[in-house]
């Protein structure tokens, strides 16, 4: 039920990411595990701590408000792999970006021996959003079922193959939730 | 002793095998390579080389296996379900499973028109496809024979059909485990599936008189708005010429062509304009919905593969009788094939009955005009369409709730309702947008709550564009003719040419038809040499410049540089693919009977060809695709590609797995990835045309080709992903790699990534991983080389 009592109502502004975790796509069930709906601060206390996180941005980063995001990210210290075509939304950004192939970064992921973007190693935490759903969804469902990485949907939409989730989400909400994922970063 | 056809091997000479041909025939085939007909493992040892270097990634769209009644089993983390069998060895079951389908597909479909043909024309019917001595170079390599006439054929299909029965067998629980060997198998089905569908386009080529290697091919209508809906239409969907033929001959000797209009939808309408350049090509899968819902066919006939499972619901509410002409799909009508042509007639126009299955083709040809003329008048009278009309389309589109659950069922996420609101305000212009980017499934249908029926409210939005879609194809031209090869050979090998890019496969697009034909534009201005065929080769013609010119009409079709060549409907694919074995004989004297592995690794290694399935959907996109990577093509799809769940991925990092052997004294040389991956996909266009110009290297390229090819990878690195690529410079031998208008800036960028350099002389003199040596005989096999090191 939906309904609300008035004092839920005071409530309405604080965001929550954990509604409508179904799959986006509605027949994208991929089996018993599904990831788990989380709060805005969990990737981004995650984030913070962790010692080889990555973010991974695709083609869906081209709209203002979300593209300031992914800057914003990378300026807080972020390797960013750019997969797609979004390094020409990055190119003059200043940012640790790399171009690299989704189909080709899931792959090199579950391989122990990839010396990462850098050369600096394998990455312990990756987190993603604007990538083109049904092909992030499959590309992680390599790492869900042959990595041990933990890999964590930032994005407007419920990625069951991830280990945690947003739920699928309003722009403005999304929006807000970045913002939130973006306060627990390092300043 | 009665020599029988077939393999034998005598007593005391276990290492030659003689093939024999037709028994009497003229001469004796006899193979020149290790393996004529290789077994289900016959090849495995070259799978395992590919295997080794590009290693099968899996992207399972299911963690579960319900297989057998074991099961469902969790496989999630790769577990192992109650057979034993993990997720990375069910996810290769899938990929040999996929392609066996895709494989059967070609071959039936194949062994009906060889069946077919042989009973109309005689076994000793000629082959000739065009000015070839190679005429069958997929035949020869993987059977070692030869073949002359139609009759030859035979065995080639029944080794097809014994070999899938085996590897069906393989699939079953409790049989095949390793993940290794069912990709070694997957593979193997590739291959069958490009011998399969190069008998079905030989045969049909000789016998019903479709151009031969003719790049001078005459150009075909296409397009949703080219018929006069006002005549009586008749629109056949699917792949398979045979029943077409019989309609277009009697349309032809009964001088109807101006009476009625006939078109197709999918590779028939291929091969339709193959046959009778009069026939018209609506266009790919993606149209069939569309097209049939417009109510412009008063008639459709079915026959095989890419045929909409829906067709006999959709065309039943629109009083359109559906005519099944092959045994595959028959979609539970009466079969009528011992009935009046007249008596089908009256049950059809009366809607007794839907439709009909009629298996008897000079029944069809008769009875399909004949239908088409009764149809006409009362549909048209009728006014019959599933599209709304004006007011009734205004109604629907305020009933939009904005839940976007349409948007959440669509394959390709379309903001529907973004549209629907504009419309609201009088606006089309973002449904004609979707038009084109819609692939026409009807999914969006099914989960409206509000009940619109969103397709048909897409389409009567589109009203104009779809008027105004109006373009042009050249015919297929089958082959590439041997003295083509000749001319172009020598540039495909050092590079000179920058490389051959075949865009081929269906409409299953990630951003609409629009896409492959500003692809093919920027990488032809490039001198690409483009090779089409199948739904891609009628979407590039969909669309025209300024001047009102489709890509044809601007480009020749000849096998030459910045040239435009459609080879045909899906089984034309296999002169693709046979392409690069051509060169690998013509051009460089390579041997090709029973002779696979020598030729695959010579085309991996020296010819720059890739394959491009930008809209891959069906499991047969997916066979071609795998018979391509063990012919040594690599392959890229559009996002959709990663639900085949594998692809075949290149890890530069890895650099043991770039050593080749040098064939004239089998030294190890550590060489640049290239080609870099054998089976991935892409994100956007704009990720996959730079793809494309890195996919093109190969070992072999000399200085020149090289440096052509570094150009247009960096250039379209720069153009679309606004950046140097990152790996350019492993692609750099010497300084005559580099770009020549680039030369001063990259050799400085070099300086500073540590290379040593002579200023003055302008010379690299430390950096690269290799040198340059136009001697330099790149193979993976160890027989090959000359002399073995040890
Ligand atoms: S018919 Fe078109 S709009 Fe509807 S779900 Fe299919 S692709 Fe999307
Ligand atoms: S499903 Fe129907 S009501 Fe919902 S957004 Fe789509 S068209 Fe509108």
């Amino acid at each position: 039920m939906n309904a609300k009592n008035p004092s839920e109502k005071q409530e309405e502004k604080v965001i929550d990411t954990t509604r409508q975790a179904v799959p986006y796509q509605t027949g994208n069930i991929p089996g018993p595990k599904m990831a788990r709906a989380v709060m805005p601060a969990v990737p981004g206390k995650m984030l913070a701590r962790a010692k080889r996180p990555l973010l991974i941005v695709g083609s869906k980063i081209d709209s203002e408000d979300v593209l300031a995001r992914v800057v914003a990210m990378g300026k807080a210290g972020i390797q960013i792999a750019s997969v797609g075509d979004s390094y020409k939304y990055l190119a003059d950004k200043g940012l640790d970006a790399h171009y690299m192939n989704m189909h080709a970064l899931a792959s090199y992921l579950c391989d122990p021996q990839w010396p990462g973007l850098d050369g600096k190693g394998g990455y312990d935490l990756v987190v993603f959003f604007g990538i083109t759903y049904y092909y992030a969804s499959q590309a992680i469902s390599a790492l869900k079922n042959f990595s041990n990485i933990k890999v964590i949907s930032i994005d407007k939409y419920y990625h069951p193959n991830a280990d945690m989730s947003f739920g699928n989400l309003k722009q403005d909400v999304f929006i807000a939730a970045l913002d939130e994922v973006i306060a627990q970063l390092p300043k | 002793m009665t020599l029988k056809k077939g393999s034998f091997v005598i007593e005391g000479l276990e290492n030659v095998q003689i093939n024999i041909g037709k028994v009497g025939a003229e001469e004796e085939e006899i193979a020149q390579g290790p393996t004529p007909r290789p077994e289900i493992i016959g090849l495995r040892d070259w799978d395992y080389r590919i295997i080794d270097r590009y290693n099968p990634v899996y992207t399972p769209t299911g963690d579960t296996c319900d297989f057998c009644t074991y099961g469902k089993c969790d496989l999630t983390g790769n577990k192992e379900g109650a057979c034993g069998i993990d997720l990375e060895g069910q996810s290769a079951r899938q990929a040999l499973m996929v392609s066996i389908m895709g494989a059967a597909c070609h071959s039936a479909h194949g062994r009906h028109l060889l069946n077919y043909l042989i009973k109309k024309y005689g076994e000793d019917f000629k082959i000739d496809v065009g000015p070839s001595n190679l005429q069958a170079p997929l035949t020869e390599t993987i059977m070692g024979i030869q073949p002359k006439t139609i009759g030859d054929f035979r065995p080639v299909l029944d080794y097809v059909e014994e070999q899938l029965t085996q590897l069906i067998a393989t699939t079953n629980t409790g049989q095949e485990g390793a993940a290794r060997d069912f990709e070694s198998k997957a593979l193997h089905a590739g291959m069958l599936d490009l011998l399969g569908m190069e008998v079905a386009d030989i045969i049909q080529i000789s016998c019903l008189g479709f151009p031969k290697s003719d790049e001078k091919a005459p150009m075909a209508e296409i397009g949703m708005g080219i018929l006069d809906p006002k005549k009586p239409v008749v629109i056949c969907v699917g792949h398979n010429i045979a029943a077409p033929a019989y309609i277009l001959d009697y349309m032809d000797k009964n001088g109807q062509f101006d009476k009625i209009e006939i078109a197709g939808l999918c590779c028939t309408a291929h091969d339709m304009t193959r046959y009778n350049k009069t026939a018209k090509i609506i266009g790919s899968m993606s149209k069939e919905l569309k097209y049939i819902r417009s109510g412009i066919p008063d008639v459709l006939v079915t026959d095989e593969q890419c045929v909409r499972a829906d067709i006999l619901k959709e065309a039943q509410k629109l009083h359109i009788p559906v005519i099944a002409t092959n045994e595959k799909i028959t979609y539970g009508l009466p079969d009528r094939s011992n009935d009046s042509v007249d008596a089908i007639i009256d049950d059809l126009v009366s809607g007794k009955q839907p439709g009909v299955v009629l298996l008897d083709f000079e029944k069809i040809g008769e009875l399909v005009p004949k239908l088409a003329m009764k149809m006409g008048p009362i549909r048209k009278a009728k006014g019959l369409t599933a599209l709304p009309g004006d007011e009734e389309f205004k109604k629907l589109v305020t009933k939009c709730t904005k839940c976007l659950q349409c948007t959440r069922d669509c394959p390709q996420s379309l903001p529907i309702s973004d549209a629907m609101a504009a419309a609201v305000n009088g606006d089309l212009s973002l449904f004609e947008i979707l038009h084109d980017k819609c692939v026409g499934c009807g999914r969006c249908d099914y989960s409206c709550p509000a009940d619109i029926p969103v397709l048909n409210v897409i389409e009567k939005a589109s009203q104009r564009v779809i008027r105004e879609e109006k373009g042009k194809m050249r015919i297929g031209r089958g082959q590439i003719g041997d003295p083509e090869i000749r001319e172009e050979g020598r540039n495909l090998v050092l590079g000179t040419t920058p490389g051959v890019l075949a865009f081929v496969g269906c409409g299953n697009y990630p951003d609409g038809t629009k896409d492959v034909y500003d692809i093919v534009e920027e990488m032809i201005q490039r001198s690409y040499i483009i090779i089409t065929s199948g739904c891609s080769a009628m979407d590039v013609g969909m669309f025209k410049d300024k001047d009102g010119k489709t890509l044809y009409e601007r480009y020749p079709g000849r096998f030459v540089k910045g040239n435009l060549l459609n080879t045909g409907s899906c089984v034309s694919n296999a002169h693709i693919a046979a392409t690069t074995i051509k060169v690998a004989s013509i051009f460089a004297g390579r041997k090709t009977k029973g002779n696979w592995e020598e030729i695959a690794d010579y085309v991996l290694n020296r010819v720059g060809a890739v394959g491009i399935a930008w809209g891959a959907y069906s499991q047969k996109a997916f066979a071609i695709g795998t018979g391509c990577n063990r012919l040594g093509i690599p392959v890229v799809t559009g996002p959709h590609g990663t639900k085949y769940r594998r692809a075949f991925i290149g890890k530069p990092y890895r650099k043991e797995t770039w050593n080749v052997l040098d064939g004239r004294d089998g030294s190890v040389i550590n060489i640049e990835p290239a080609p870099e991956h054998l089976m991935i996909t892409a994100e956007t266009k704009d990720e996959l045309m730079p793809l494309l110009a890195k996919l093109c290297f190969r070992p072999s390229d000399n200085s020149l080709g090289r440096a052509i090819k570094l150009t247009h990878y960096i250039e379209l690195s720069e153009k679309y992903l606004k950046k140097l690529p990152d790996d350019w410079h492993i692609y750099v031998r010497n300084e005559a790699d580099l770009p020549v208008a680039k030369r001063e800036q990259l050799m400085k960028l070099l300086g500073e990534k540590g290379w040593k350099i002579d200023w003055e002389k302008k010379k690299i003199l430390e950096g690269p991983l290799r040198k340059v040596d136009v001697s330099f005989q790149p193979t993976n096999v160890p027989r090959l080389c000359k002399e073995v090191k040890k």
